[in-house]
């Protein structure tokens, strides 16, 4: 089709402004305020690289740093099986399947402050359901805190933002299944192969370019944990379930560091996009496109 | 000779009991494939809903009754002459009712103009060429790996110096104008219209935005309405820009209203569950009744 020349640019003009004004434009200008010094009651200070130094040299960034892989260490696979499992699971042709699918994505939709505080209940120390359950049924003396505690609350905070995601990833792996070819499965079958090889040598390997696209997704989700911190343990106790993203959130809009801030912003995007890289790197290893 | 025959019969009976055998043995293996299956099913499904469950069940308890241990399922507070005490008081004296107002205005507007933006944007993607679309497009992908923590900072001084802080536009104008993903959705939409219906359309006069309006969007209305109902779930469910620029109590949506109520109340959990099934319910609802839309939205994101 031919159209006047200006035409699709008018089109393209509100989002065009939008990706302008409130993402690029932003993200370039957070990269230079990372070099200045900023409270936003007074004007901006250039220090150079002075905030990227003082945050490799703070303890309290190494430790935000290591929750943060942790957590995704925790988060990603977990969130990752369960989705798989669950995929598996609704895609068998059984009565109800659809109904059980409904199910498992549901807590996605709803407001996660709202089933925070749901978990934050279930899992309060003393009166919470959980640790009342396992005292009475498993026999366990002292339950622990699991949100105060700083051994637990990094994992029950991850366990949670799993629990609440997992149905996103069950919808995309299922999308997935549902592209393979049921006849290759069957010649296969035919052939003597058993169902955990048909799963193994041609489920998984057809699956993988989504398993790829699944994994980006949640590793991107994983560094971007700001709503269930705040709703479960506001990053506590002390800094122990505190990732990059809260960190930053709270020494932005709390502290006002504006400067400090965005050191921390652009380190996360480097570690976001240095992972990402890499695993587009490995993919050629594991993911087969057919 | 008649030995031979009974052999041959022996045989075949073999064979066949064999076979029915193995009929057998497979009808009980997928009975047992079944079993697990459901069995599996309702396990997960338990874990699934049982918090659900418990936020309804205590929302209708006496406020004194969730410290008692062991804890029940015992909704106590139906027994008495105000079974929804705890909802009253959460909509009237802690304002949710006017949350849940505010929520629904930034949640139907930002959605409703996500549509405008990016049904505009995924026509032009679509259906015609100009300089630079492909770059463009992909930096429009490439914003949505962005974390929002890079961009949150710059647009909070931007808002702070437009003077839009405690007012509904933060919450929406972003939203409204950067639809990545919406822009995504409905571009592989349009590609999928032939090209034959704009042509036709074209030779008997009818201007761009003709087209745009009147074939391509009434096509689009399935692809519209799952869009639809994801921005306005987003939206609703929004808790970072609430927090950052909203602290008129005027103004509260409803996660950021529940948020403030757990830093009042913090062990009232009668009145935090209410609040968190107001917040939740009407999501609920829009979910059942577009469930199809909803699914096949989200589902589309995943395929290329």
């Amino acid at each position: 089709m031919r159209y006047a020349k200006f035409t699709p640019f008018l089109f393209i003009l509100p989002m065009l402004v939008g990706l302008l004004v409130f993402r690029l434009i932003p993200i370039g200008f957070s990269f230079g305020i990372s070099f200045t010094s900023w409270n936003i009651f007074s004007p901006p200070r250039w220090i150079g690289f002075d905030n990227y130094r003082t945050l490799l040299q703070s303890p309290a960034f190494w430790e935000v740093a290591r929750n943060t892989v942790v957590f995704a260490l925790v988060f990603v696979p977990v969130v990752m099986g369960l989705g798989l499992s669950l995929a598996l699971l609704v895609n068998q042709k059984l009565r109800g399947s659809t109904f059980f699918r409904g199910v498992f994505f549901m807590p996605y939709i709803t407001s996660i402050v709202a089933v925070a505080l749901a978990w934050k209940w279930i899992l309060a120390t003393r009166f919470g359901l959980l640790n009342n359950a396992l005292m009475d049924w498993f026999g366990v003396q002292h339950p622990p805190s699991w949100l105060g505690d700083p051994r637990y609350a990094l994992f029950a905070v991850a366990f949670v933002l799993a629990w609440q995601s997992a149905g996103f990833q069950m919808l995309l792996f299922l999308a997935g299944l549902q592209n393979i070819d049921e006849s290759l499965k069957e010649a296969a079958m035919i052939d003597g192969a058993s169902r955990g090889q048909v799963f193994r040598f041609i489920t998984l390997p057809l699956l993988s370019p989504i398993t790829f696209f699944v994994l980006i997704i949640s590793l991107i989700a994983s560094s971007q944990t700001f709503e269930v911190t705040y709703a479960l343990t506001g990053g506590g106790p002390q800094r122990a379930s505190t990732t990059l993203a809260f960190y930053i959130y709270q020494n932005a809009f709390v502290h006002f560091q504006m400067g400090f801030a965005s050191s921390l912003a652009y380190t996360l995007l480097l570690f976001v996009g240095g992972l990402t890289l890499v695993n587009f790197v490995l993919r050629r290893r594991w993911v087969h496109y057919g | 000779m008649a030995d031979v025959r009974r052999d041959a019969r022996l045989v075949q009976l073999e064979i066949v009991s064999a076979a029915m055998g193995a009929r057998r043995r497979k009808r009980l293996r997928s009975l047992v494939t079944n079993v697990a299956v459901y069995g599996s099913l309702l396990v997960f499904a338990f874990i699934t809903l049982f918090p659900f469950f418990w936020m309804l069940i205590t929302s209708f308890k006496l406020p004194g009754d969730v410290f008692r241990l062991p804890p029940n399922l015992r909704p106590s507070l139906l027994w008495t002459e105000t079974p929804f005490a705890n909802y009253t008081q959460v909509l009237f004296q802690f304002d949710f009712l006017r949350y849940a107002g505010n929520s629904l205005f930034v949640a139907t507007t930002a959605a409703t103009g996500q549509l405008v933006t990016c049904s505009l944007a995924g026509f032009a993607f679509a259906r015609m060429r100009f300089p630079l679309k492909n770059v463009l497009f992909g930096l429009l992908i490439f914003t949505l790996l962005v974390p929002i923590e890079v961009t949150i900072i710059p647009e909070f001084l931007l808002m702070v110096r437009l003077g839009w802080l405690d007012t509904y536009l933060p919450l929406i104008v972003p939203s409204l104008m950067v639809g990545a993903f919406g822009t995504f959705l409905l571009t592989e939409y349009f590609k999928t219209v032939p090209a034959s219906l704009e042509e036709a359309a074209t030779i008997d006069g009818a201007s761009p935005f003709a087209i745009y309006r009147h074939i391509f969007l009434p096509l689009a209305t399935p692809a519209l309405a799952s869009l639809f109902v994801i921005a306005f779930i987003t939206n609703w469910n929004e808790l970072l820009r609430p927090v950052l620029y909203i602290s008129d109590r005027n103004l509260r949506t409803l996660p950021l209203g529940l948020t403030t109520l757990q830093g009042q109340y913090e062990s009232s959990w009668t009145l935090l569950m209410a609040g968190s099934v107001i917040s939740i319910l009407p999501m609920i609802l829009v979910y059942l009744a577009a469930q199809k839309y909803i699914i096949r939205g989200f589902m589309s994101s995943g395929i290329k």
